[in-house]
C-alpha cells in the first residue's frame, strides 16, 4: 500500500477544472453585469465541483460525488437569493450596472476608477435601508472599544 | 520552478498566449476602439490548445480520450466566450453550453447522476430565470456597462498565475494518493471452500464499520464509484443529517427569496 502520484489522466481533469475556476474569477471581477457577475461565480462552483468528483474517483469512494451534490443545493439556493437581489436592486436604478452601487464601499475606501464613461447617478433615496459596509481592520462604530 | 519552467515550456506558452487572448477578446475600455473578435478567438484558442497539449501522455482509450477532449474544449472555450460576451444573453447561452460541457466532463469521471442533476438544475431552472430577468431588464438591447470591463489586466493576469502555480504543482509534484484496489472476492470464495467451519450467510471478509471512516460511502464491487446505489447509500447513510440540513438550507433560502423580492404594490419593474 504504498502512495502512487496521480496519473496525467486525473492530472488533465484538475487543470481543466483549474481553468474553470479562474475564468469565473475572472468574469467576476472584470464584468459589470450584475448577472453575469452570478453567473460567474456559477462557473467557479463548476470547476470545484469538478475537482471532487475527480477526488472522488481517484480515492474510490462516493464522498466526492456527495458533496458535489451538496454544492449544487448551496448553488441552487444562492441563485435564487441572487436573482430575487438582483431584481429588488433593478427596481431601485433601473440598471443592471453595478458601478451604480459603488456607494455600498467602505467609507475608507476610495471611489472605483470610473475611467472615461461616468455611470448615470442613481437618488441618494435609493440607498435607504441598505447597510454601508463596515470599515475593515478598525473598531467599528459604537463598540465598547471606541471611547 | 526553473524545473517546472524548462520541462514544461508549452503550458507557460500557452497560459501566456491565453491570457493575451483573453485581455483582447474583453469588452474595451475605450468606446471608440473595437476589436477584431476573430483575432481574439483564434488568439485564445490558440493559447487553449498550446496549454491542452501539454498535459502529458494519457493511458485511456480512444472513446473515453475523444469525449475528453471535446468537453474539456466546450468547458474552456464557452467559459472565455462567456466572460468575455458583449451581450449578457450571448453570455447566459454560452455559460449553459459550458454548464453541459462540465455534465459530460462529470460522465467521463463517472458521475453520471451528477451530470444529470447539474443539467437539469442549471439548464433547467437557472439559465431560464437568468435569461428571463435579462429580457425583463434590458429590453433595449445591450447598455453601455457591458460594452466596458473593470479591471481586466490586473484581473487576468492575477488568475492566470493563480492558474500556474496550480499546473506547477500538479505537474511537477503530483499529489500522492494510496490507491484503494477493487476487485471481486474470489479470493473470499475459495477460502469458503476449504474453510468449512464458515456461517454460508455470513459475509466472508466483513469490513469493520468501525475501522474505516464513512465506510459507506466507499464503493466496493458490486457498486461502484458513481451508481446510484452507492451515491444513495453514501448520501443517505453517512450524510442523513447533512441532507435534512440541505433540505432546510433550501427552504430557508426560498423564504428569503421571497422576501426580498419587490412586491406587487411597490410598483413594477
Amino acid at each position: 500500500m504504498t502512495p502512487t502520484p496521480i496519473t496525467p489522466d486525473e492530472i488533465r481533469v484538475l487543470l481543466v477544472a483549474a481553468g474553470l475556476f479562474i475564468l469565473g474569477g475572472i468574469g467576476f471581477i472584470t464584468r459589470r453585469n450584475l448577472i453575469l457577475l452570478v453567473l460567474s461565480a456559477e462557473l467557479m462552483l463548476h470547476g470545484v465541483s469538478l475537482t471532487l468528483v475527480t477526488f472522488g474517483k481517484i480515492h474510490q469512494n462516493n464522498e466526492g460525488q456527495a458533496f458535489t451534490i451538496f454544492v449544487l443545493t448551496v448553488a441552487a439556493c444562492e441563485a435564487g437569493l441572487a436573482l430575487s437581489l438582483v431584481l429588488s436592486l433593478y427596481r431601485k436604478s433601473h440598471s443592471l450596472d453595478i458601478r451604480l452601487w459603488s456607494e455600498l464601499r467602505e467609507s475608507d475606501v476610495a471611489p472605483p476608477d470610473q475611467g472615461e464613461s461616468l455611470p448615470a447617478e442613481i437618488a441618494k433615496s435609493a440607498y435607504d435601508g441598505i447597510p454601508k459596509l463596515t470599515p475593515a481592520g478598525v473598531a467599528p462604530m459604537g463598540s465598547a472599544g471606541r471611547s | 520552478m526553473n524545473v517546472w519552467m524548462q520541462q514544461h515550456p508549452a503550458t507557460l506558452l500557452g497560459l501566456v498566449i491565453w491570457a493575451f487572448g483573453i485581455l483582447w477578446l474583453m469588452p474595451s475600455r475605450r468606446p471608440g476602439q473595437i476589436r477584431s473578435q476573430r483575432i481574439g478567438i483564434s488568439i485564445a484558442a490558440a493559447g487553449l490548445l498550446l496549454f491542452c497539449g501539454s498535459f502529458g501522455k494519457s493511458t485511456s482509450d480512444l472513446a473515453s480520450e475523444v469525449m475528453f477532449w471535446v468537453f474539456a474544449a466546450g468547458a474552456l472555450g464557452c467559459g472565455v466566450l462567456m466572460i468575455t460576451s458583449r451581450n449578457p444573453v450571448y453570455g447566459a447561452l454560452w455559460f449553459a453550453l459550458s454548464t453541459l460541457s462540465t455534465c459530460g466532463l462529470f460522465m467521463v469521471q463517472s458521475a453520471p447522476f451528477l451530470a444529470a442533476a447539474t443539467i437539469i438544475v442549471y439548464a433547467g431552472a437557472v439559465i431560464v430565470t437568468f435569461l428571463f430577468v435579462i429580457m425583463l431588464a434590458q429590453q433595449s438591447g445591450a447598455a453601455g456597462y457591458d460594452q466596458r470591463s473593470q479591471q481586466a489586466i490586473p484581473a487576468t493576469v492575477a488568475a492566470f498565475v493563480l492558474l500556474g502555480a496550480l499546473s506547477m504543482t500538479l505537474q511537477s509534484a503530483p499529489p500522492q494518493f494510496v490507491r484503494v484496489e477493487i476487485q471481486a472476492p474470489v479470493v473470499q470464495e475459495q477460502q469458503a471452500g476449504t474453510m468449512m467451519t464458515l456461517d454460508p450467510n455470513k459475509p466472508v471478509n466483513p469490513p469493520e464499520p468501525d475501522a474505516i471512516p464513512n465506510y459507506l460511502s466507499r464503493a466496493d464491487y458490486k457498486t461502484p464509484v458513481g451508481s446510484l446505489k452507492g451515491l444513495g447509500r453514501s448520501l443517505f447513510g453517512d450524510y442523513l443529517f447533512a441532507v435534512e440540513l440541505a433540505g432546510t438550507l433550501l427552504l430557508v433560502a426560498s423564504i428569503g427569496a421571497i422576501a426580498i423580492a419587490p412586491r406587487r404594490e411597490e410598483g413594477a419593474l
